[in-house]
């Protein structure tokens, strides 16, 4: 009996298969086509003229008739290597790592001290998120004015027995550039870890007191778990904004940049608007974008960043 | 093709023709009377009110002398202007006038985007004749090949403290740059300096190097040639960081100094000298402590190490600074762009300009009614004795590397000494580069 019935079961999934087959396949893609057509004015096409640039001469002389500008293939990406990109890239790669580092820690402890209500938890949540509302000009021009010689922070370290010296040039202008990034930077980890701790259930808080578990371990075992993801997402996302950030190390040092922080955008910048290569610069972009998205390929990879993963595992 | 695919087209096509719609529009080609001319100008930051006044009087009267009206674009810093010029000079529309400051000149002509000035249209503007000669030093490369127009004079003087250089027992202020490091000596005691210097400052540095060199007989470009690596640049980078870690009159914060940390500084009456300045800064010294007790006066122009300028050297007071107006090739509007660049470079006009600004007219008959001003006199004649920077596409790249060896040379600075050897590097570094922008040049 039972073989006999199983048949038509069978075939009915299959069918269902089918249909849903056809059903994926009748979807109304062509919904996607104004996300699409402006993701290709918007992403791909001034990154297809970016790679054509980075492959011409061009520059004040040639930018007037740009078509016509001399194809001279890879020379540009040449030059790019003997014109100080690979220190920039380092500069900038480790200033950002550095930099995410730095602001995990802070970040996540801001958020647990805001996470318990008690009086006052709105203002200082409030104050936490100073340094992220303050546009990065304002906050590169008070530091830059905080850092001079004769500014405050070397006043007040002359207080305490410290020689303070020079913040804005020679190597001590990388720290400074890290330091200045750390204050700025940090509520935006705090946000997110914050964020997750807000989507802890109160039944693990529940569960764990009843379990009676001291602090420690509820939050190395049981909280910190939960951040994970989101914190993980919030370092791949502040480690980009760091690499990318123009406005600070311009506005606190100035272009030409003193060595130990002429970052990747700085070079770019220069190369394009002080000595007018536009090719040089454009291939300069496009190598860093090269090199930098490797790294991030594998990153995403290691983390797995999937939401469903995610949701699974919860 | 199915009826969704012929509406995915047709979305498609939509959006590509609004696209297209956005992107085009030549501004200022309509016919008639209507016309509309596209001035692109500096923003000023320091009177914003008072050039909002002044754009609307410059536009009546062009109205009323041409029928036309005038629109200005403001951009805020030279990235701005070079992004302007780039897009325009792409698209072949966008302002048909540009003010654009005198050592970008020679960029700005590299990219051939801009009319070049025959007897025709220099007449158009009331002739060659009615400018400061100097002022047309940066205008091309040769009188030939001419494409700025001057506008407004800028030149660089020094400022001194007059109860400073009295109580010092020095009774005028220095014509050498030997004399300048002698008196500066003379006036450091305490917490008072000689000398008020920007080292940090991304544009000042360049200026004393270019001119004592030039002053020296080195023009730092002799045609493809660039002349970084000579001994009268190693003198002018060694006399000028020498100030601070050899002479000792500068104040040891100055290493962090851009220029208004350097006029405040003097402002505040302590200092002898304050080096590179314009009568822009005429307002912050008034405000100062040093109110009514400070002088212009020329820049030294005998180089250092010399008691008199060698039989070569050039009396370079001041790099010919200022503005120039250039009119853009692709412009539908020749005619009234000249019009208007005739108003703004008429006496009167230049005169209102200088009352409002503090920039200094390019009009000879204009500056010439200054040059009365007891206050003004140093500067009227900086303005005549200024000498143009060499004019290639490449300068600004020269300029930069010039720059480069005092910013890498600030941390040294701050430790109080540099060696001739540092120096020397760093001005071979300069000289490649420099070099390199030379080879590029067309």
């Amino acid at each position: 009996m039972t073989t006999l019935v199983r048949p038509p079961e069978k075939a009915a999934s299959k069918k269902e298969q089918r249909r849903r087959g056809v059903t994926e396949r009748q979807r109304p893609l062509w919904l996607l086509t104004p996300g699409g057509v402006l993701m290709i004015l918007v992403v791909l096409i001034p990154l297809a003229v970016a790679l054509w640039i980075s492959l011409i001469d061009l520059d004040q002389y040639s930018l007037r008739r740009w078509v016509e500008a001399p194809f001279i293939g890879l020379d540009n990406f040449v030059e790019s290597f003997s014109s100080g990109l690979l220190n920039s890239i380092w500069i900038s790669v480790s200033f950002a790592v550095l930099s995410t580092i730095a602001t995990i820690p802070i970040g996540i402890a801001a958020a647990l001290v805001t996470q318990n209500k008690y009086k006052g938890r709105a203002l200082v949540r409030a104050v936490f998120l100073i340094p992220y509302v303050l546009p990065s000009f304002v906050v590169a021009t008070v530091w830059r004015t905080m850092l001079q010689p004769d500014g405050v922070v070397n006043a007040w370290l002359s207080k305490v027995g410290i020689e303070g010296g020079l913040w804005l040039t020679g190597p001590r202008s990388y720290w400074a550039l890290i330091l200045v990034e750390i204050w700025a930077a940090w509520p935006f980890i705090y946000l997110m870890a914050l964020a997750a701790l807000q989507s802890v259930d109160n039944e693990v808080h529940e569960a764990s007191a009843v379990d009676g578990a001291p602090w420690w371990p509820k939050l190395r075992r049981v909280i910190l778990p939960y951040l994970r993801g989101p914190v993980l997402l919030a370092c791949l996302l502040a480690t980009l904004n760091h690499i990318n950030n123009f406005t600070l190390p311009f506005v606190l040092f100035g272009a030409p940049a003193p060595e130990d922080v002429n970052v990747m955008p700085m070079l770019v910048y220069v190369t394009s608007f002080q000595s007018l290569r536009f090719g040089l610069s454009a291939a300069m972009a496009v190598l860093s974008l090269v090199l930098i998205a490797i790294p991030l390929f594998v990153y995403l990879r290691a983390v797995r960043l999937d939401v469903h993963d995610e949701g699974g595992r919860r | 093709m199915n009826s969704r695919k012929l509406t995915a087209l047709a979305g498609v096509t939509a959006l590509a023709l609004a696209a297209a719609a956005c992107g085009g529009g030549d501004e200022g080609g309509e016919g008639g009377d209507g016309k509309t001319l596209n001035v692109l100008i500096a923003a000023n930051t320091q009177y914003p009110d008072e050039f909002a006044a002044w754009q609307k009087d410059i536009s009546t009267k062009f109205r009323t002398a041409t029928g036309a009206e005038v629109k200005f674009e403001t951009f805020a810093s030279a990235n701005d202007e070079l992004t302007k010029i780039q897009t325009s000079v792409v698209s072949g529309s966008g302002p048909d006038v540009y003010a654009v400051g005198t050592t970008f000149t020679p960029t700005a002509y590299s990219t051939g985007a801009f009319v070049k000035l025959g007897d025709a249209e220099w007449n158009k503007i009331g002739g060659k004749d009615k400018f400061n000669p100097a002022t047309l030093g940066i205008s091309g490369p040769d009188e030939q090949n001419q494409v700025g127009i001057p506008w407004v004079s800028r030149p660089f003087v020094m400022a001194y403290n007059t109860d400073m250089l009295k109580a010092a027992g020095i009774d005028k202020p220095a014509t050498t740059w030997d004399e300048l490091g002698q008196q500066a000596k003379q006036m450091t005691k305490g917490d008072e300096y000689g000398l008020a210097i920007a080292y940090k400052d991304n544009f000042d540095p360049w200026k004393f190097v270019w001119g004592m060199s030039v002053q020296a007989g080195n023009p730092l470009v002799d045609g493809k040639t660039a002349k970084l690596q000579d001994p009268t640049v190693q003198k002018a980078y060694d006399t000028y960081f020498g100030w601070l870690t050899r002479d000792k009159v500068v104040d040891p914060a100055a290493v962090g100094w851009t220029n208004p940390q350097a006029v405040a500084a003097f402002a505040k009456g302590k200092t002898g000298y304050f080096m590179l300045t314009t009568p822009t800064a005429i307002n912050s010294l008034e405000q100062g402590a040093v109110k009514g007790k400070w002088k212009f006066a020329l820049l030294p122009t005998v180089p250092p190490g010399a008691t008199s300028r060698p039989a070569n050297g050039v009396e370079a007071a001041s790099i010919l600074s200022g503005d120039n107006l250039l009119v853009a090739d692709y412009s539908k509007n020749k005619d009234l762009a000249f019009e208007y660049v005739k108003l703004v470079t008429d006496q009167e006009t230049q005169l209102d300009y200088y009352k409002k600004f503090g920039n200094l007219p390019a009009n000879a008959a204009a500056l010439q009614t200054l040059a009365s001003d007891e206050q003004l006199a140093p500067v009227t004649e900086a303005a005549k004795k200024s000498v143009a920077t060499p004019f290639t596409g490449a300068w600004g790249d020269i300029q930069l590397a010039l720059t480069n060896v005092a910013v890498q040379s600030l941390p040294d600075l701050g430790k109080g000494s540099i060696s001739t050897q540092q120096i020397d590097s760093r001005i071979a570094d300069a000289q490649k580069s420099a070099q390199t922008a030379l080879d590029r040049a067309k």
